[in-house]
């Protein structure tokens, strides 16, 4: 049981091979991310987006790779890194332009920015808080839920290198074990926690590897490989729905980006970023993948991009013409009994409570 | 995590399974047992409610308080845990997502520092932030008087009520305690219910037996009536104030003792009505002076009730230090009824 594997190039392609529809539909939502990644730097850059902003480039792979096998009823609980993984698994671009920009629309309501959003009564995604790993713990509350009521659900829960520091990631690994939990566990690790490199963070040759120590199967992907992470999401996923326990899922990637828009990751060494640039880019790669096998041709892929770059443009139009939350309404929503989250069905909140 | 005290604190109460069958034979029920009541009846009432925390199962809980839940409700349903008090909360938070109601047992509530990331950071702000409901219940053993020492009788009320969108609950009879517990169980957002463990075994009186009977969050009580000196207090300082109460009495003094009976959101209305009739407060705590529940409590006095005030606003109630063992050292660090009762005469001498 408590196995830890790489996953290469030798995996028989047939086992999980997502058919030409599916391809095209991964395809177009790894573009969809690094559009969306690339175009809010940009309009952080000129002044044009309020707040922060928390850059997943270069680890789309990962994030719409680890999402991928997951139905409406699994639960998604992300870090701010993360927001490719929550659109994979549905959000409305309008309304997370929305929630760029502090409007009413936004899944919070303007309560908070960027990519600490979710959509639980939608696309069953948590409502990313910063410090991590704090969901670990709560994903394990879900997969009770389940177990307990006998639903085929599971909960995948994604946090960083860094978050494997610290306690609650620890606690949670356990607990899963010890309950047989239906939980996948994630780790996008891109090498940097903020500036400290994994060597500074774990002792351990691989974060994966941790795994048998809580008496679980761990497993090392290349996150440049979106198929590869596919692979082994659906494995963990197919697991956990099956009573078996959970599993820890490393994905190795490189942070492109600085921990945040302010930061240029100087501390990066370049050759290490332009290795990765030029050799682990998960869109490209699979773009040309998917050209050279004949899946998409590059009238297709033109056709993708330009409906990206539409929805892109109509979500920034929806977000501005979405008005601010009204200022007196800052005190509401802190009890159910207030009624704000159930006052204005389909703006964030649920239509009423069970 | 050994009980500290004396065997009457820790040591099985039992008589038989169902907390009520553990009532005296006049019908009435301690602290601990109406809580065990309260509780019992939920869990009958409402398949969603769980129980989860360390040793509540085979053990029956460090006081006993869930002694007979096992056998009754299951081990799903009452959930031995591994030592992981984050990890506690995270669990209560992710299954009341899902839909159930879980009740976490601290076996001092001294240890939910020991998940206070996960409370207030996001137990108190997953609703305000998602519109998310979490029916989640943290309950515990608080306080000090019975030589627990430092890590065995905090009182954490003023660290979890500064965290916004959790409800803090601090009882002081049995009927309150299980009509407030009930109300935490059927509330729609956390709640924090604080259970002061000198009380625990300590009181006993009748309560009521109605499985609807509830006792309102965030509602006071005036437990004693009186026109001289309002004495604003909750938690074991009720029984404290209602000592000083009597022995004043005998001096001529008539005090007034409202009961918060939940500290966050408080019932400032309650409080205010009582200084209005008396126009002087005395603001009784076990929480610490500096940030503590008092200071908010005088606050409000000073800034709503100035009009009505014959006399400055008094607060009693420990300096900001780890709670000393040695009885002499723990006997002078909390108010004492002597020390009540020397605020009230120079109150009453304004």
């Amino acid at each position: 049981m408590a196995t830890t594997k790489t996953r290469g190039s030798d995996r028989p392609q047939a086992e999980v091979t997502p058919s030409p529809d599916e391809r095209r539909h991964i395809l177009y939502l790894l573009k969809l991310c690094r559009y969306f990644d690339e175009r809010v730097d940009t309009l952080y850059r000129q002044g044009k987006l309020p707040g922060a902003i928390y850059s997943g480039r270069g680890q789309e792979g990962t994030h719409v790779g680890v999402v991928l096998p997951l139905g409406p009823e699994d639960s998604l609980f992300p870090t701010h890194r993360d927001l490719s993984a929550q659109l994979a698994k549905g959000l409305d671009l309008k309304r997370v332009m929305a929630q760029y920009w502090g409007r009413i629309d936004g899944y919070t309501r303007g309560r908070d920015g960027n990519s600490h959003i979710g959509d639980w009564f939608g696309s069953k995604t948590w409502t990313v808080m910063s410090h991590l790993p704090i969901a670990y713990p709560v994903a394990c509350g879900a997969a009770l839920a389940y177990q307990r009521r006998g639903e085929p659900h599971v909960a995948l829960a994604i946090c960083g290198d860094g978050a494997t520091s610290n306690g609650r990631w620890h606690e949670a690994l356990n607990w899963s074990a010890v309950g047989r939990l239906p939980v996948v566990w994630v780790v996008n690790n891109n090498q940097y926690a903020y500036s400290t490199p994994n060597p500074l963070e774990f002792a351990v040759p691989t974060i994966a590897e941790r795994a048998a120590a809580y008496g679980m199967p761990g497993v090392r992907v290349d996150g440049s490989d979106v198929l590869e992470v596919e692979a082994a999401a659906r494995e963990a996923v197919d697991r956990a729905r099956a009573g078996e326990g959970p599993t820890l899922i490393e994905s190795v990637s490189l942070r492109w980006m600085g921990h945040a828009g302010h930061d240029p990751a100087k501390y990066v060494p370049k050759e290490l970023l332009e290795e990765f640039k030029e050799h682990k880019d998960p869109v490209k790669n699979f773009e040309r993948r998917l050209l050279e096998d004949g899946t998409v041709s590059e009238d297709d892929v033109k056709e993708i991009q330009a409906r990206i770059e539409r929805e892109f443009d109509e979500g920034y139009e929806y977000a501005q013409a979405s008005p601010f939350p009204e200022p007196g309404d800052h005190a509401k929503g802190l009890w159910v009994e207030d009624g704000y989250w159930t006052s204005e069905p389909g703006r964030g909140g649920p239509t009423e409570y069970s | 995590m050994t009980a500290p005290q004396a065997p009457t604190e820790a040591g099985a109460a039992g008589h038989g399974a169902e907390p009520r069958g553990k009532r005296t034979e006049d019908g009435q029920a301690t602290y601990l047992i109406a809580i065990a009541e309260g509780l019992w009846e939920e869990m009958e009432r409402d398949e969603r409610v769980f129980m989860l925390g360390e040793d509540i199962g085979v053990y029956g809980g460090a006081f006993k308080v869930t002694e007979g839940f096992l056998d009754r409700f299951g081990a799903e349903r009452v959930m031995d845990t591994p030592i992981a008090e984050e990890t506690i909360v995270g669990v209560a938070i992710g299954s009341a997502m899902e839909g159930l109601r879980p009740v976490a047992e601290f076996q001092y509530s001294d240890f939910m520092t020991s998940g206070f990331d996960e409370i207030s950071t996001a137990l108190a702000r997953v609703h305000y932030r998602s519109g998310v409901p979490l029916p989640v219940v943290l309950r515990g053993p608080s306080g000090g008087m019975v030589r627990a020492s430092s890590f065995h009788s905090v009182n954490p009320e003023p660290w979890f009520s500064y965290a916004g969108g959790i409800k803090v609950i601090c009882p002081a009879f049995p009927s309150d305690a299980k009509g407030l517990i009930k109300s935490a169980v059927r509330d729609d957002n956390p709640c924090m219910f604080l259970e002061h463990k000198w009380i625990y075994r300590r009181i006993r009186e009748q309560v009521p037996e109605d499985p609807d009977f509830l006792v309102p969050i965030s509602s006071a009580d005036v437990k004693r009536e009186g026109d001289d000196v309002s004495i604003v207090t909750y938690g074991a300082m009720v029984h404290r104030a209602l000592e000083a109460a009597q022995m004043l009495e005998e001096k001529g003094v008539s005090a007034e003792v409202v009961d918060l009976r939940t500290v966050y959101p408080m019932d400032e209305e309650t409080v205010l009505r009582s200084i209005e009739k008396t126009s002087r407060a005395l603001v009784l705590t076990e929480s610490y002076r500096f940030v503590g529940i008092g200071a908010e409590v005088a606050a409000t006095i000073a800034e709503k009730a100035f009009q009505h005030l014959d006399a400055p606003v008094v607060r009693l109630a420990p300096p900001n230090v780890p709670v000393p063992f040695s009885p002499p050292l723990e006997d002078a660090f909390l108010p004492s009824v002597d020390d009540i009762i020397a605020q009230v005469d120079q109150l009453s001498a304004w």
